[in-house]
């Protein structure tokens, strides 16, 4: 045992571990001879090939398994996210700052809607989403009936955000102390936001610091509402072309022209509460503009 | 001179380290330059100024006294608490785990310094480590700390008195406050306070066996006989008992100058040696340490590779050798050995360092003190000749063996004479004690025969009444026997009756007549001759043997009222009848010759080392099958071939007997030698030091040595042996203090049950720790899958944390309880260069077989959950950008839906989840494969252990109860998770089962093959 327990200098060391690189007197290299090496990769080729083959077959089955109209699951989507636009972030929540005086500053806010509003343009919309659906219902499809094996989709097109479309006032506004924003609520698939017809989900803006700094809020289209008409989503599968209804918001700065604001998406289905997750259901943010 | 600075933690240089080995051997050399037993008294008074009537002054007593401090032994420098504590945080694993900590603070730093303030894996996970090295330390101090009290609970605690000289009067004091020159008397029964020379002495005799290992009491007297002083009559040693007689003496020596005092000085300078579970365990740290540096390094460069920043490549580095660490793997081990330590305790073996449970295992031979642990330590009648029969007497501890024939004639006088020439008596009050262990007043061997005939014929008391004693002559060494005179138990008998024992030689010379068959016969050649061949063989056994004879005096030469002058000797010595001898020996404990040949069968040499006579050693040595039968020394050989010893070839000699005095002379390679060519040895006449010099010679030839002892001369060799066993009700504080496991019932078949124990644990452990690393795969490949393919991460920190730490520990631990695949006590040890603990194979089968299995599973959980919630496996990949970006509310699965951040991170907590079951599942089926290594499952019984199948059932209730108990989610990032990803990884569990199955049947098919060699761990 005390040959085991002497400290062996780091020559010693050294000397060890490059007999252990390459024995000579038994042809070993790192302890193996070259065949064994050759025999032990093989192996461990053959084990890896036969278990990523078992992998494959499993991902394989998985696949073979799935519905690719919806998930098998929404555990983690039972209530829609919403998120407000132009999405500048500040240290943790959006932050809406600009200076009417700087082009540069609004600028960005304005852009930052119109690359948003891309797909929502007439063309665009004329061009994939033609169906005329009926405004104030449900528009459920059970059928595959449009081109394709699709579904039909509502379209929902720029103009319908009126003064905050970005057609007559390219700015959003934002060159005044009058700022757009838009409320987008996630879309999940086969979600009725209500329980009945009647009311609609619609988007109610509230003021929770700086009440004195916003004159009025303006909503578009009229009341804030999301039509039911965009209900339910179908999946990408089956309809290609959806776009999520928008609700524009215009506030009237006043005062100092600041202001914390949360903007909810009310409806009877729609969680808001969780404290875990801040976009369910309504969005926090800071508008702030400058001279 | 015998400091040693603690000894244990100094981890100087070879060179200091083998300059203090030979200070300290210069020093017990020494220890041995005593002539205060040479020189005149004249001379020994004026050197310690004291006068051997009157004693010593009693102010200059105050001033040695104040000088020399008080006679005591200093308690061995304990160990201070603190450093005990610290000891048990600073094992092989523990430092892997700091190490661990300390990265995974300097990661936190750096994370904290980029700005990322979210980020406290890394912090908790180098508080877990912290907090698992903390309270594994506190839990085997705490084991410590038990097994130091039950052992502290043996100290004896009365102070000791003495009664000593000075200024011409007698005073008792304490035994602490005696100096050097102070003139004490000693009687019978007393222990002696210091080292003394004796000035006078009547029929005193001492039991030196506490510090040589003889059994046989010592005589004392004032005569210089040697000027070896451990071996000359007129020094008796501190702390040895007087057994009968008177002397005084003055104190050459005090406290820690004593003989006693320095050998256990000496023992506190030898330092420990590192268990062999340390080794191993290192050992395997230095594969871990490895294995985690070239994966870290490999990942690095990967990382730099795909394009990450220099710091994040870092941080990814430091994770993967953290997470290369087996966090729970230390609470398994030191689990284990308590475990092994408890059910050890319960057989009467108390370990005071839990890693010295599995030194037994790994022992390969028994260094055995003789007297006390392989025998009784009592003398005992072992053999009787008369009737010109050699019979045998039951020796047995608890008389359960044969008895002889017991209806001569001859017998009866024989007793008759043991019965009454006897001046020892049991102490009163002893009814409801076996014989064999009561308390007796006299010397060693009128115990023995006490004992005897109080066991053969009954009643001695009454029987010694019936025949009145009128006249006794004591033994004594110038006459070398006793005798008694006696009334018939017969009162119209009016012949008194004269007994004799002694020197066997000495009763023959006296005898005319000798008791055959309840016949006189002359004493002629033919039976003088049987005399001796009978004495020869009796002596030759290294039994003590003692003659016996009688007369019945001529009733008108020595009519009643005779007044017998035993010191004139004024009546019949001569022409008496010889009853037959009687011979003695301490015999071998009952359990012994069975514990020795357990032992050879499980590939244990046991030696025996004492400092008892060769040829009583050779005797015990053989009856207890340490010489087995059939095996000669070279004496044996020179005699039975009558050629001389020097011309026997060495070789053809299986046994040897050295005794001390040739140990002196040979070299350490001769000692090397003679312990490689013989393999039954018997060390005697051996000094402490030349005890420890054996030990180190085992050691130097690779073996692993345990020393068993109980008396202070062997605590250097318990100490500086793998293991010393101390023996807990006769062994001495030396002792204990030095030995690392304490044998409550001196038994020395207990050492088997620890050897066993031992083996089995080693094994265990094996199997846990293959149990524990296999794990540690699929909790690193997800990270690394992470990094590489940027999938949203599939396991997350907390949740190994959990695995690790909660639900793995149990069935890890009740590995332990697993029963022994093979007989194996008929194994040999093994071989510590060789079969370690942790082996290439083990790990490499359990890290990139099993572990990779494992990690199969785990991925094809992960991607089900996620593919099933919406999230192909191809999208997944490179996904982890946007996926993890906390300012994306409306990112897209693959069927369009959009989620937001906290949905997204419950997701991921998803994934943990079903990885994590993935793991569970896996560990379950790995738990039942690591019961066995070569044997199939079946075979070792699938339900047999009872606590594996509770570990089970265990780990699978804390798994429900961590996905499905409301609040998991924000605490510890379990999710409630659907049941059928409870059973994706089944298929895996069933693959890893069967695979492992498969290999066990090759293993075991074909022995010594490629698949053995390289699947067998």
């Amino acid at each position: 045992m005390a040959t085991l327990k002497q400290k062996r200098t780091c020559g010693q060391r050294c000397e060890d571990f490059g007999h252990f690189v390459w024995n000579s007197e038994e042809g070993k290299f790192m302890g193996r001879t070259p065949e064994k090496w050759v025999y032990i990769s093989l192996y461990y080729v053959a084990f890896y090939v036969v278990m990523t083959g078992l992998f494959s077959l499993a991902i394989w089955v998985l696949m073979y398994t799935l519905c690719p109209y919806a998930p098998d699951y929404q555990d983690r989507l039972s209530s829609p996210g919403v998120m407000v636009w132009p999405d500048i972030y500040g240290e943790e929540m959006v932050e809406i700052n600009y200076n009417t005086s700087c082009q540069k500053s609004w600028m960005k806010m304005s852009n930052n809607l119109h690359d948003f509003l891309i797909p929502y343009n007439e063309t665009n919309q004329a061009h994939c989403n033609n169906h005329n659906c009926t405004k104030g219902k449900y528009f459920i499809q059970k059928t595959y009936s449009a081109p394709n094996k699709t579904k039909w989709v509502c379209p929902f097109t720029q103009s319908m955000l009126g003064p905050c479309s970005g057609l007559e006032d390219p700015t959003f506004g934002y060159n005044c102390s009058m700022p757009c924003i838009i409320i987008k609520m996630n879309r999940i698939i086969s979600y009725l936001p209500t329980n009945d017809t009647k009311t609609p989900p619609y988007v109610n803006c509230t003021i929770t610091e700086g009440h004195e700094n916003i004159a009025h809020i303006e909503y578009f289209p009229e009341g804030g509402k999301y039509d039911l008409s965009y209900f339910p989503y179908y999946g990408r599968k089956a309809q290609p072309t959806y776009v999520n209804p928008l609700v524009a918001v215009r506030f009237h700065l006043i005062g100092k022209k600041s202001a914390k604001l949360q903007c909810r998406v009310v409806s009877e289905k729609i969680e808001y509460q969780n404290i875990h997750d801040p976009y369910e259901g309504k969005v926090d943010f800071y508008l702030k503009a400058m001279k | 001179m015998f400091e040693m600075g603690g000894g244990v933690e100094v981890k100087g240089g070879k060179k200091t380290k083998k300059e203090k080995k030979k200070e300290r051997l210069e020093g017990v050399k020494k220890e041995m330059d005593i002539d205060d037993h040479e020189i005149p008294i004249e001379d020994l008074e004026q050197r310690y100024n004291t006068n051997v009537t009157t004693g010593m002054t009693s102010t200059f007593a105050r001033q040695v006294l104040e000088r020399d401090g008080p006679n005591e032994l200093k308690p061995p420098k304990g160990t201070p608490e603190y450093v005990k504590f610290a000891r048990q945080l600073a094992g092989g694993l523990q430092c892997l785990m700091w190490v661990a900590a300390a990265i995974c603070f300097i990661a936190f730093g750096i994370e904290l310094a980029r700005g990322n303030f979210t980020c406290f894996d890394n912090l908790y996970l180098a508080i877990t480590l912290i907090a698992v090295v903390v309270v594994t330390g506190c839990f085997g101090y705490y084991q410590e700390f038990k097994s130091t009290n039950i052992i502290a609970s043996f100290k004896n605690l009365v102070p000791q008195q003495a009664l000593v000289i000075r200024d011409g009067r007698k005073d008792t004091i304490s035994a602490k406050e005696l100096v050097v020159g102070d003139l004490v008397e000693v009687k019978g029964g007393d222990r002696i306070p210091a080292d003394i020379r004796i000035i006078t002495a009547q029929s005193c005799k001492v039991d030196n066996s506490s510090l040589t290992g003889e059994s046989e009491p010592q005589t004392r007297s004032p005569e210089c006989t040697h000027e070896n002083p451990m071996e000359t009559k007129n020094i008796a040693f501190f702390s040895t008992t007087v057994l009968e007689g008177v002397a005084t003496g003055v104190i050459i020596n005090t406290g820690d100058r004593t003989i006693i005092g320095r050998i256990a000085t000496l023992a506190s300078g030898v330092g420990n040696e590192k268990t062999p579970i340390a080794i191993e365990i290192e050992h395997f740290v230095d594969i871990i340490a490895g294995l985690a540096i070239f994966f870290g390094f490999t990942f690095f460069v990967v990382a730099l590779f795909i394009g990450y920043s220099f710091l994040e490549a870092m941080i990814y580095f430091m994770a993967i050798v953290v997470a290369y660490v087996p966090e729970g793997l230390l609470a398994t081990v030191t689990v284990c050995l308590s475990l092994t330590a408890k059910r050890l305790a319960r057989k009467n073996c108390v370990v005071k360092n839990l890693e010295a449970v599995e030194t037994l295992g790994s022992t390969s031979v028994i260094c055995s003190d003789k007297t006390g642990t392989l025998t009784q330590n009592r003398m005992t009648v072992a053999h009787l000749w008369f009737d010109n029969h050699v019979h045998s007497a039951d020796t047995t501890e608890d008389q359960s063996g044969q008895s002889f024939d017991q209806s001569s004639e001859t017998w009866r006088s024989l007793a008759r004479v043991a019965g009454l020439c006897n001046r020892a008596i049991f102490r009163p009050d002893q009814e409801g004690i076996p014989i064999p262990r009561r308390t007796v007043v006299g010397d060693a061997s009128e115990t023995a025969l006490l004992k005897f005939t109080e066991l053969t014929i009954g009643n001695i008391e009454q029987y010694r009444n019936r025949f009145k004693k009128v006249a006794e002559l004591p033994f004594n060494s110038t006459n070398k026997f006793a005798l008694s005179i006696h009334e018939l138990e017969d009162p119209l008998d009016l012949r008194y009756l004269l007994v004799m024992k002694g020197a066997p030689e000495r009763i023959l010379e006296r005898c005319s007549t000798i008791l055959i068959k309840g016949q006189e016969l002359p004493l002629d050649e033919q039976w003088t001759e049987a005399f001796q061949t009978a004495y020869m063989d009796l002596g030759g056994l290294g039994e003590r043997v003692l003659g016996f004879c009688n007369i019945y005096l001529n009733e008108k030469e020595f009519p009643r009222g005779f007044s017998f002058d035993p010191d004139e000797l004024n009546f019949t010595t001569s022409n008496l009848c010889f009853c037959g001898l009687v011979s003695m020996i301490d015999p071998p404990r009952a359990t012994v010759p069975d514990a020795v040949m357990k032992c050879r069968t499980a590939g244990i040499r046991v030696v025996m080392v004492t400092g008892d006579h060769p040829i009583t050693a050779k005797a015990i040595a053989a009856n207890v099958g340490i010489i087995s039968e059939g095996s000669e020394t070279v004496e044996d050989i020179a005699i039975r071939k009558r050629i001389p010893v020097e011309r026997v070839n060495p070789r053809e000699a299986r046994a040897c007997v050295i005794n001390g005095g040739q140990l002196k002379d040979m070299s350490s390679d001769e000692l090397d030698d003679a312990l490689r060519n013989h393999p039954e040895m018997v060390f005697a006449r051996t000094s402490p030091q030349q005890k420890l010099i054996i030990v180190e010679s085992c050691q130097r030839l690779g073996s692993i040595v345990a020393v068993t002892g109980d008396g202070v001369n062997d605590s250097p060799a318990l100490k500086k042996a793998d293991i010393g066993i101390a023996m807990g009700i006769a062994g001495s504080d030396a002792a204990k203090n030095a030995a690392d496991m304490i044998l409550l019932d001196d038994n020395f078949a207990s050492i088997v049950t620890g050897v066993e124990q031992g083996r089995l644990i080693f094994d265990n452990l094996k199997k846990s720790i293959a149990y524990t690393l296999t794990k540690n795969i699929p909790e690193l490949t997800p990270y690394l899958i992470y990094i590489t393919c940027s999938i949203p991460l599939p396991l997350g920190c907390i949740t190994i944390l959990f695995i690790e730490l909660a639900t793995d520990i149990y069935p890890s631990v009740s590995l332990a309880y697993e029963k022994a695949e093979s007989d194996i006590m008929n194994l040999k040890p093994r071989n510590p260069r060789r079969d370690r603990l942790v082996n290439e194979s083990l790990a490499v089968y359990s890290y990139f077989q099993i572990g990779a299995i494992q990690s199969f599973a785990g991925f094809t959980d992960y991607f089900t959950a996620m593919a099933q919630e919406g999230w192909f496996p191809l999208l997944c990949i490179g996904l982890r950008g946007n996926w993890e970006d906390t300012h994306l509310q409306d990112m897209q699965d693959s069927y369009g839906q959009e989620w937001s951040f906290s949905q997204r991170l419950y997701q991921q907590y998803t994934c943990y989840t079903v990885f994590f079951v993935s793991i569970e599942i896996c560990q379950i089926s790995d738990v039942l494969i690591r019961k066995t290594r070569r044997l199939s499952v079946f075979t070792q019984g699938f339900f047999r252990n009872k606590v594996l199948m509770s570990a089970i059932v265990f780990q699978i209730l804390l798994g429900n109860l961590l996905c499905y108990c409301p609040g998991m989610p924000n605490i510890f990032n379990f999710m409630p998770i659907r049941g059928q990803w409870w059973a994706v990884p089944i298929p895996y569990g069933i693959l890893i089962f069967v695979y492992d199955e498969i290999r066990k049947l090759g293993v075991r098919r074909a022995p010594g093959s490629w698949w053995d060699q390289e699947l067998y761990y």
